[in-house]
């Protein structure tokens, strides 16, 4: 009988402590230019959402890249070329698909197309093309990457920032101050 | 020489044998707050070699000794003046005062060829049968060196005998206890109802703080949570400036709830130790002894 009283006594305790634990504050989503801000990365930003992701060698693994301004430093732009490599040990491209902003949410259809080396890197050119508008501001999703696992392992998928290239309607270079890369985990 | 030291022997044996043959004649001034039945009459059959005359006028010329300067002095004329004009070598003044269970009684004897004041006593005890008759007694045999056997039996018959092996139903570890347990229990334990009612209403009112700071930490909590989730699985960018505001704000409340928490909760804890420590130092004493003698102090003593 004492003894379960300690177990009571103990469990209380427990209860008491667990519940008023303080949470690490873990605000670290891609897309957020705080988030890169307090991690310091530059902006205009280059992203991949998710920023990691764990996987079966069943499931098809799909990764978002997005562009981020800052809020007070936007830039219109109409064209982007992007390099990304990839992790091909365990990792084969399967599709590759324009984002949402691009498309400015599938009203205009833009020039789209990529070319892969075969082994590990995909580039990717797109060009706002619109009737009305010339270029495109703000943060958004340019291209959905789908990659099929064939093997275990872990790894990230990265950009070549010093390859990759935004400019606006009249040519001009954006500069691209930062980048984040993802985690992929086939299990 | 021889012839003087003769002479000088010879006075010392007559005024010793004069002195002995001399009677005590007593003014005795009472103040009583309830009738006390047949005192004079006591004291006039237990010291028959005494002369005692009533005085019930005056006795507001004697009183309280605690606020007076030089109490040995304090009434020199008057007292002289009463000796002259009753034709008495002392004044006894006797004051008895009832408080519920318990009597209090002063004692206070001039000597009115000085005027000074040269015994004086003060006790406090519980009331028992004939006690305030008895206490007179002993004061007055004391005084006089009249020793009666009974009169001081009957004062132990109301002692205990062995006051260590009583079982005390209220102690101070009792109300320390009691409070650990329950703040205020203790006080109220020990019959003090208004401090019982303070410590109840303070710790109460702090573990009420500690109950509504931990309500509001959970809420916030859960809200970080719950906002830490939707802003992790969102990649639209206005659902994710909308989630991370709601989650600093969230996370900023849990971190001032917690606080506020621990500040409340050492605020408790400590009050509690307080609240018990306090109810062992106001807890029932026992009592060892049912009288306690004043203890005079040794000028008002010498008069």
């Amino acid at each position: 009988m004492k003894n379960l009283h300690g177990f009571y006594l103990i469990f209380a305790l427990w209860l008491v402590v667990d519940s008023c634990t303080i949470y690490k504050k873990e605000l670290d989503n891609p897309v957020d230019h705080k988030a890169n801000d307090e991690q310091g990365i530059g902006s205009p930003t280059l992203v991949f959402y998710p920023k990691s992701q764990t996987k079966s060698l069943s499931d098809s693994v799909l990764i978002e890249s997005f562009i981020v301004f800052k809020p007070d430093s936007m830039e219109p732009f109409a064209g982007v070329h992007l390099q990304i490599e990839f992790p091909n040990s365990f990792l084969e491209l399967d599709t590759i698909k324009p984002g949402l902003f691009i498309t400015d949410t599938s009203k205009a259809t833009p020039l789209f197309t990529y070319s892969y080396d075969g082994e590990n890197i995909i580039d990717i050119y797109t060009f706002f093309i619109d009737t009305v508008k010339y270029n495109i501001q703000g943060t958004g999703h340019i291209a959905d990457l789908v990659f099929t696992p064939f093997n275990t392992g872990t790894d990230s998928i990265r950009y070549n920032l010093k390859f990759c290239e935004m400019i606006d309607y009249n040519d001009n270079i954006i500069d691209l101050n930062g980048d984040r890369a993802a985690e992929v985990i086939i299990q | 020489m021889k012839k003087s030291l003769i002479i000088s022997v010879w006075l010392l044996i007559i005024g010793k044998a004069y002195s002995l043959d001399l009677e005590p004649t007593i003014l005795v001034l009472n103040q009583f707050d309830r009738q006390v039945p047949k005192v004079d009459s006591t004291l006039i059959s237990n010291f028959s070699k005494s002369f005692f005359e009533f005085e019930s006028t005056l006795n507001q010329l004697f009183g309280e000794l605690d606020q007076v300067d030089n109490p040995a002095a304090w009434r020199m004329e008057l007292v002289k003046e009463l000796g002259i004009k009753h034709n008495v070598n002392f004044i006894l003044f006797n004051r008895i005062k009832h408080e519920e269970k318990r009597f209090f009684m002063e004692g206070q004897l001039y000597n009115t060829r000085s005027g000074g004041l040269i015994h004086h006593r003060k006790i406090d005890l519980a009331n028992y049968v004939g006690g305030q008759i008895n206490e007179l007694n002993l004061w007055v045999g004391n005084v006089f060196n009249h020793k009666n056997r009974e009169w001081d039996d009957n004062r132990e018959s109301i002692l205990f005998k062995n006051p260590e092996e009583f079982e005390h139903q209220k102690t101070p570890m009792g109300a320390a206890m009691r409070s650990l347990i329950v703040p205020g229990w203790g006080q109220a334990y020990s019959g003090k109802k208004t401090s019982a009612k303070i410590w109840a209403g303070t710790e109460s009112s702090l573990s009420l703080a500690i109950l509504i700071s931990f309500l509001n930490f959970d809420k916030a909590a859960t809200g970080y949570l719950t906002n830490l989730e939707n802003y992790n699985n969102t990649d639209n960018e206005k659902e994710v400036e909308l989630y991370r505001a709601q989650a600093e704000s969230d996370w900023d409340d849990h971190v001032k709830f917690n606080n506020l928490m621990i500040a409340f909760a050492g605020a408790t804890g400590t009050g509690w130790i307080a609240n018990s420590i306090h109810a062992w130092i106001v807890g029932p004493k026992p009592l060892k002894n049912i009288y306690q003698k004043w203890d005079p102090p040794s000028s008002a003593e010498s008069g």
